[in-house]
Parts: structure tokens; C-alpha cells; sequence
């Protein structure tokens, strides 16, 4: 409960950041999807129940903070969420490059998905064009700041001793040794 | 059967939790004017930090500004007292101006203009993904707001209001894809719809033989209910018409600025 708690109190946060503090100094495109990824993050590293969960109500929280109708992103990422799930049985989650890369593909597949459901369901005329104008910037916005995050992790990782199963974090701990 | 829903039951759990997210959306879509219980309860609990994000960054910018970065103030004093002096002259100009508007538009009987109480408001968040183009601003139901009111700046139309908490309320911009507005050329009167294309604005519906030439202003046509008519849409810069078909490709750039859109008006009410 109390790490559920924790991934809600995470996720609101960065939907602040997105809509009341990156719009001061980035450009609209510039500005990381960090609610993505912590999705991908929730995917790789929780199990499946409570990832769900987090993942629907993350959803809901992203499409109050964008967008016109609730539903759009609660549907794009639990699909997403799915992806990762069928995929990190196969993958070594615990290498930070492939965070990365999945983080791309997170990337590319949510546009995909948001333009797909936007054409299909709302009719949105023009989105798909505005959609993949910004995708390179997108891209871009999210690597970066999916790098700074694990690096900063990496770096703290040994002092805080974290545990195993953290996606992109080989495991250490402070009693094991590194 | 039982043996395929045992060997399935993750996979169809899934499939049928998707189905189930995306029959909410489209649900959701259909309910357009609403507010949903989960929306409004985020946008309360978040009013007040965006408030206080917001009121934090212009303390610091007044900080860095008023105190801390003061290279050049002097020669921007005399700059601006000789701006002032040339503003000054301007605006007795306007005044005369608006003095014989009023004289003519009392003369002809004509009222195109806006005469609703109009309540200011303060953006205080943007949305949080790179395709969508709305704000949040700092008035919600409790100071009078509803779904559907017309968005205005000083330049022009901004958007209306799609959204609303008590104490915030989220804008669709006149940008944003899914945003319609319906428009006439002010010089020719040509009817049309404004819609969104992100950054810019299109000019959907506007006959092929219409007179429209790059520089025209584009007005609310007062058609659809929520703007009243002659508000600022933007202005055309763009015009491409084909040998055959109805219409015309008309693309305008929008009057207001968004990218420092820091106060709105909301209209509210009828027409007095």
C-alpha cells in the first residue's frame, strides 16, 4: 500500500512538472513525458496486479492534465503496459541501455496509439500531423531526461542500497557490497 | 472451453481490460460538457500547488529581475520614458478614434461587439502532452465558470472552457485539432470554420470563388453559440486554391499569443 501510495503521490508529481513547471523554460515539444516513464519503469520493475492498477489510475491523472475526454491515456498506457510486460519476460531488464531503448519504443508507441484512438474515436482531424511534427523532439525530451534520472539513480543507488528487480539497476546493496 | 480459458486467462483478461478502457473513452468522449468525479477531484487537489508553482516563479522572476539582473537599467529608463512620452501621444489619438467609433456605430445601429460580464483569470498551468493545446486556469465553478464559455485575451479569441473544478478550470485552445470555431472574413464577410492545427489555424469550408486575400482578419461569425460575434480569430497567411474542387486552403496564424498567455478574460453570461 504504502509503495502504491508512492507511485500515485510520483506520478501526480510529474504531471505537475509537466503542465506548471516545464512549460516555464521548455518548448512544447521539449517537455519529457516523465508519466511514461514511470509507466515503463511500473512494467518492468512491480508485479502485474499492482502495476495495473497504477497504470489505469496514472491514466486518469495524465488525462486530466491533457487532452478533452477521460480515457485516452488510461487505455494508451495500459496497452503499453501490456507491451512491456509480454516483452521483459524476454529482455534483461535490469540493463540501463535497454531501459533506454525501451523508452524510445515507449515513446514512438504512445504517439502511435494516441493518434490512433484520436483519428478513430474523436475525429481529430489534424493530430496525427501535430503528433509526429513533435515525435523527434519527444524523442528527444525523453531520452534525455530518462538518462539524467538513471544516471542519478546509478549514482545514489549505492548509498540508498536498493533493492533487486529495479528495472535498469543492477542490483547492489549496502550489505551485499557492490 | 474451460480448458482454453484457463490456458487464455491472462491474455483475455487483458484484451477485456483494454476493450473496457477504451469503451470509458469513447464513453467519455460522447459526454463532452462533463466533468467526470475522477477529473474534477484531480484538478482540486492540484489548484492549489499549480497556484503556489506559479506564485513561486514570479516571486523568483520579480527576485532576478527587480533586484539581481539590473545591467543596462539605466539606458532602459530613458528608453522607456521616451517610449511612454510616444505612448502617451498614441493613445489620445485612440481615444479620439474610439470616441468617433462610438459616434458611428450609434449612428448605423450596429452591434457587433461583445456586452457580457467578463471575469479575469489567471493561466496557471499547461497540458501536459506535446499534441494537446490547453491551459489551466486559476477560476472554476465556484467563481461561476461552466463547460462551453468563450476564452478571450486583449489580441483576441483564446479558446473555451472544457473543464471545471471549483477552483480551476482546463481551456481548449483555439489550436488544439479537435477545436472548431466558426469564422467569417471580416472584409468579405466569407463564412468558414476555424480549426486547430497545433501551432496555426485552418479556414475549413470556404468556397473556391470567395474573395480572400493573405492579410484579411478573421472574425467569430457568431454561428454555434459560444463566441459572440466579431472576436479576433487571427489573420490569413496562406491561400491555395486548386483548379477543381468546392473549397479553398485557407491557413491563418491565430491573433492571440499562446506561447505567453498569462491572463485570459472568460465571458460569462448572455448578451445584456
Amino acid at each position: 500500500m504504502k509503495r502504491f501510495l508512492l507511485y500515485l503521490l510520483a506520478g501526480l508529481f510529474c504531471a505537475l512538472l509537466q503542465s506548471s513547471v516545464f512549460p516555464l523554460f521548455l518548448a512544447v515539444g521539449l517537455r519529457p513525458n516523465l508519466l511514461l516513464i514511470l509507466i515503463l519503469y511500473l512494467g518492468l520493475s512491480e508485479n502485474l496486479s499492482r502495476a495495473v492498477i497504477v497504470t489505469l489510475l496514472l491514466g486518469g491523472i495524465q488525462d486530466s492534465f491533457s487532452g478533452t475526454s477521460l480515457g485516452l491515456y488510461i487505455s494508451v498506457n495500459l496497452a503499453i503496459l501490456l507491451l512491456v510486460r509480454l516483452l521483459s519476460e524476454h529482455l534483461n531488464t535490469e540493463s540501463p541501455p535497454l531501459l533506454l531503448l525501451l523508452i524510445a519504443g515507449g515513446t514512438l508507441v504512445q504517439n502511435l496509439l494516441v493518434g490512433f484512438c484520436l483519428i478513430t474515436f474523436a475525429d481529430a482531424g489534424e493530430v496525427m500531423r501535430i503528433l509526429l511534427a513533435a515525435l523527434p523532439q519527444q524523442l528527444l525530451a525523453n531520452l534525455v531526461a530518462a538518462g539524467v534520472l538513471l544516471s542519478l539513480f546509478l549514482r545514489l543507488q549505492p548509498r540508498l542500497g536498493a533493492r533487486s528487480g529495479m528495472a535498469g539497476l543492477i542490483y547492489q546493496s549496502k550489505r551485499r557490497g557492490s | 472451453m474451460r480448458k482454453f480459458l484457463n490456458r487464455y486467462r491472462y491474455f483475455l483478461l487483458a484484451v477485456a481490460l483494454l476493450l473496457a478502457t477504451l469503451m470509458l473513452y469513447s464513453y467519455n468522449l460522447r459526454q463532452k460538457g462533463a466533468t467526470t468525479f475522477f477529473e474534477r477531484a484531480v484538478l482540486t487537489l492540484a489548484a492549489p500547488l499549480q497556484s503556489s508553482i506559479d506564485a513561486s516563479t514570479d516571486y523568483l522572476t520579480d527576485l532576478w529581475k527587480n533586484y539581481l539582473w539590473l545591467v543596462d537599467t539605466r539606458q532602459r529608463n530613458l528608453q522607456l520614458e521616451k517610449e511612454n512620452r510616444e505612448l502617451r501621444a498614441s493613445l489620445r489619438q485612440v481615444e479620439e478614434f474610439r470616441l468617433q467609433n462610438e459616434r458611428l456605430r450609434h449612428l448605423l445601429g450596429f452591434v457587433d461587439d461583445i456586452d457580457r460580464p467578463a471575469l479575469p483569470a489567471q493561466v496557471i498551468g499547461e497540458d501536459a502532452s506535446s499534441w494537446a493545446r490547453t491551459v489551466i486556469v486559476d477560476k472554476g465553478s465556484l467563481s461561476g465558470l461552466r463547460d462551453g464559455l468563450p476564452v478571450v485575451s486583449a489580441e483576441g479569441v483564446v479558446g473555451r472552457v472544457i473543464k471545471t473544478a471549483p477552483n480551476s478550470a482546463r481551456v481548449l485552445l483555439l489550436t488544439d485539432a479537435s477545436s472548431a470555431v466558426a469564422a467569417l472574413v471580416q472584409r468579405t464577410r466569407t463564412r468558414g470554420v476555424a480549426r486547430g492545427l497545433g501551432v496555426d489555424l485552418s479556414l475549413d469550408y470556404a468556397l473556391r470563388k470567395a474573395d480572400i486575400v493573405e492579410g484579411d482578419l478573421l472574425v467569430t461569425s457568431g454561428m454555434g453559440g459560444i463566441f459572440p460575434k466579431g472576436l479576433t480569430i487571427g489573420r490569413v497567411t496562406q491561400i491555395k486554391k486548386d483548379e477543381f474542387g468546392l473549397f479553398q486552403e485557407v491557413k491563418a496564424t491565430p491573433a492571440a499569443d499562446f506561447s505567453h498567455l498569462e491572463e485570459v478574460l472568460i465571458i460569462l453570461g448572455e448578451d445584456e
